[in-house]
């Protein structure tokens, strides 16, 4: 009798104990996971803000403002494009 | 029994071990008792036993499921809340419009202690707010008032470090559209409350707002970019008072690219004034001109009825009710089929709408989707003009262009139609997957024979017709100019006209239908004052279609422009007067006339 009653309440004892180091572990992981979001939102808007930076700097009409500016670019001439065919057969030029 | 065996306990009793457990019997009303208590505890244990026994279940239950089992439980908690308002991609997933984060400053007037000194603090931060203004609103009575919205991440810094009481911010969001004016009239815009005004930002505003949704859009953003521009050029050059264009995929009916001119930057309201606001691919309708010829021969042929070989009499004007219909280019002779769209004749058009006659015209223009609203996915839709009753007249007017308005968006539908085998396919702005067997109908309006004729035909406008202009090196384009004349008080003005080009490329196996509308061009001295179709809007499609063409991977062809075989033959002595072809006919004893 009084055997079992000191298991009954050893367990009892350690269950509390592993019940609050478990509750407490909880607590902390829900406190990260608060910040988690939190973090993760501001990455998402910070993607959002800069995709949104991405597509505004790859304008069309800007792109080639910069090429003509900067590279000297010009729109392509039709003569200006040829076929692998075409070009492999000047050998020499070619390899350039 | 007698109650001396209960109740005294004697000596031997309290010396009884666990082992031997006293035995005690009851008689009577005491054994009663005893019963009803024994079955109340049985009755009690076993609702806890059954109690822990479901809690016990529940426990296992819990502790060996997978944690993705109870996604509603979990997501509950797990949930980072960014939803906002859905983004806007083109075709190739090119972002047209986003919602970004803003702060926006409002104040609760119990809560300030001072206003002279707040409203000094923040005028200073945000110099273009009125003192007085700030002022009425910080002694205002209410609980809530707006100061300013959409603030830099650094006002909001700045602000928060005056530590003024009684004002905070609130989160919100801000519409941006990274690419301005190149596609506003297809985008639309939002209110300050984030809510669609206008085109896709209207149409789809339940989607956008409450699911979040992404849309994605048929748009090219580099296609859409060239025509913009292409288009903003012409307008300057001809000192036009707008102008519409639209590419539309051939076989699939997506809308490629978009534009109406003038326009806005959605970006700014304020430039939202007066015509620009106005969609005119799909919300203006137009007396189209000749570009109608091409369905009227497309209908003709396709009827069987009129052949390549048939000639008309184009020596004449054509003399009904109180009109003269007559021909711009005029060649006062007989006309072939073929002739008849290279010289752009109206007579033969008128005679060639005559053989078809007038309820098989109907019938082909309503299958075209030409007669009614489009169902194109924009809130701007404009509803085509025809006629009421259905006379010889109309069927001639309307075989050039004329007695019939009808969307730009439409008239471009109708051409693919005619060029991509004779599928008719409603033109949509969102992304559609090719045509699967079994998938969705589609009609052919048109036969196999028909389309390609066609094609060849409209190769030839451009090769050696009055679309000329249109013809560049190394691409085979087809196409057919039209130009109309506005109405206005009580008849067709002469000198205010809808110049416009409509064209297939590459005309063999068409890509995309390309169609360019310039509203009251000017002529001006590189035009020889001219400010037909021909001069005006030709040779924007000819630019338009160098720009695009290397861009989707079609190669130049630079040795000779033949066009295949199975073309209307055309004589030397008959092509020698195409030369002529821009030199206008008279018309000035013409009461009116339509098409040219």
């Amino acid at each position: 009798m009084r055997q079992t009653t000191m298991l009954f309440v050893l367990l009892a004892g350690a269950l509390s104990l592993a019940l609050f180091s478990v509750k407490y572990q909880v607590q902390d992981l829900e406190g990260e996971l608060v910040d988690l979001n939190r973090s993760i939102k501001a990455e998402q808007q910070a993607v959002r803000v800069l995709k949104a930076e991405w597509s505004h700097l790859n304008n069309p009409d800007r792109l080639r403002g910069l090429a003509e500016r900067h590279l000297g670019l010009d729109q392509v001439r039709p003569e200006q494009m040829q076929t692998l065919q075409n070009v492999s057969n000047k050998k020499g030029e070619a390899t350039r | 029994m007698s109650d001396q065996d209960l109740l005294p306990m004697s000596e031997e009793n309290t010396v009884l071990t666990h082992e031997d457990p006293p035995r005690v019997h009851f008689e009577g009303s005491k054994k009663s008792a005893m019963e009803t208590g024994r079955n109340r505890l049985l009755v009690t244990g076993m609702v806890v036993l059954l109690a822990f026994t479901v809690v016990g279940g529940r426990l296992i239950t819990l502790a060996t499921s997978s944690p993705d089992a109870d996604k509603k439980f979990a997501r509950a908690t797990a949930k980072p809340n960014v939803a906002g308002r859905g983004e806007i991609v083109d075709r190739r997933g090119v972002i047209l419009a986003a919602s970004l984060p803003i702060a926006s400053l409002y104040a609760n007037p119990q809560g300030i202690l001072d206003a002279d000194e707040a409203a000094d603090k923040l005028t200073e931060i945000l110099p273009d707010l009125s003192r007085e203004e700030l002022l009425v609103k910080l002694r205002g009575k209410g609980q809530f008032v707006w100061l300013r919205r959409n603030l830099t991440p650094q006002q909001v810094y700045d602000i928060n470090a005056l530590g003024i009481p009684g004002v905070a911010f609130a989160d919100g969001e801000r519409r941006v559209f990274p690419h301005g004016r190149v596609a506003s009239h297809l985008l639309g815009m939002t209110d300050v409350d984030g809510k669609g005004i206008a085109g896709v930002e209207r149409y789809f505003d339940d989607a956008l707002r409450n699911d979040g949704r992404r849309v994605q859009l048929s748009i090219d953003l580099r296609i859409q970019a060239i025509l913009h521009q292409e288009l903003t050029s012409v307008v300057a050059r001809f000192n036009a008072l707008g102008a519409a264009g639209v590419i539309l995929d051939a076989e699939t009916g997506e809308v490629t690219a978009m534009v109406s001119l003038p326009d806005y930057n959605p970006n700014d309201a304020g430039t939202l004034q007066g015509e620009a606001g106005f969609n005119r691919v799909t919300k203006g309708v137009y007396e189209m001109g000749s570009t109608f010829k091409l369905l009227t021969a497309a209908m003709a042929l396709d009827s069987g009825k009129v052949s390549l070989q048939d000639r008309y009499d184009a020596r004449k004007p054509i003399r009904i009710a109180r009109f003269r219909i007559t021909d711009y280019h005029g060649k006062n002779r007989w006309l072939s089929v073929p002739e008849i769209l290279i010289y752009s004749s109206n007579i033969g058009a008128a005679k060639m709408a005559m053989d078809l006659g007038g309820k098989a015209q109907k019938a082909y223009l309503a299958k075209l989707g030409m007669l009614r609203q489009s169902a194109v996915e924009l809130p701007e839709v404009g509803t085509p003009l025809s006629p009421a009753r259905w006379r010889d007249i109309n069927t001639m007017t309307i075989s050039y262009g004329h007695g019939i308005a009808v969307t730009p968006l439409q008239m471009a539908a109708a051409i693919a139609t005619v060029v991509n085998g004779g599928y008719y396919r409603p033109p949509t702005i969102l992304k559609r997957d090719k045509p699967k067997p079994g998938g969705e109908i589609i009609h052919q309006i048109f036969s196999e024979k028909t389309s390609s004729q066609m094609r060849n035909l409209m190769r030839l406008v451009v090769s050696r017709g009055t679309g000329r202009k249109a013809n560049v090196p190394g691409y085979k384009i087809g196409g057919k100019t039209g130009t109309a004349e506005k109405q206005g008080n009580g008849g067709y003005r002469e000198k205010a006209l809808i110049s416009s080009f409509v064209a297939a490329f590459p005309i063999d196996a068409p890509r995309y239908v390309l169609l360019v509308l310039v509203d009251e061009p000017k002529g001006n001295k590189s035009t020889y004052y001219y400010a037909t179709g021909g001069w005006v809007a030709a040779p924007t499609i000819g630019k338009l279609v160098q720009r695009i063409a290397p861009m989707i991977g079609i190669r130049p062809v630079l040795e000779g422009d033949k066009p295949k075989t199975s073309k209307p033959k055309i004589s030397k002595r008959r092509r020698a007067p195409v030369k002529a072809a821009f030199v206008p006919f008279s018309t000035k004893s013409v009461e009116r006339t339509g098409a040219r």
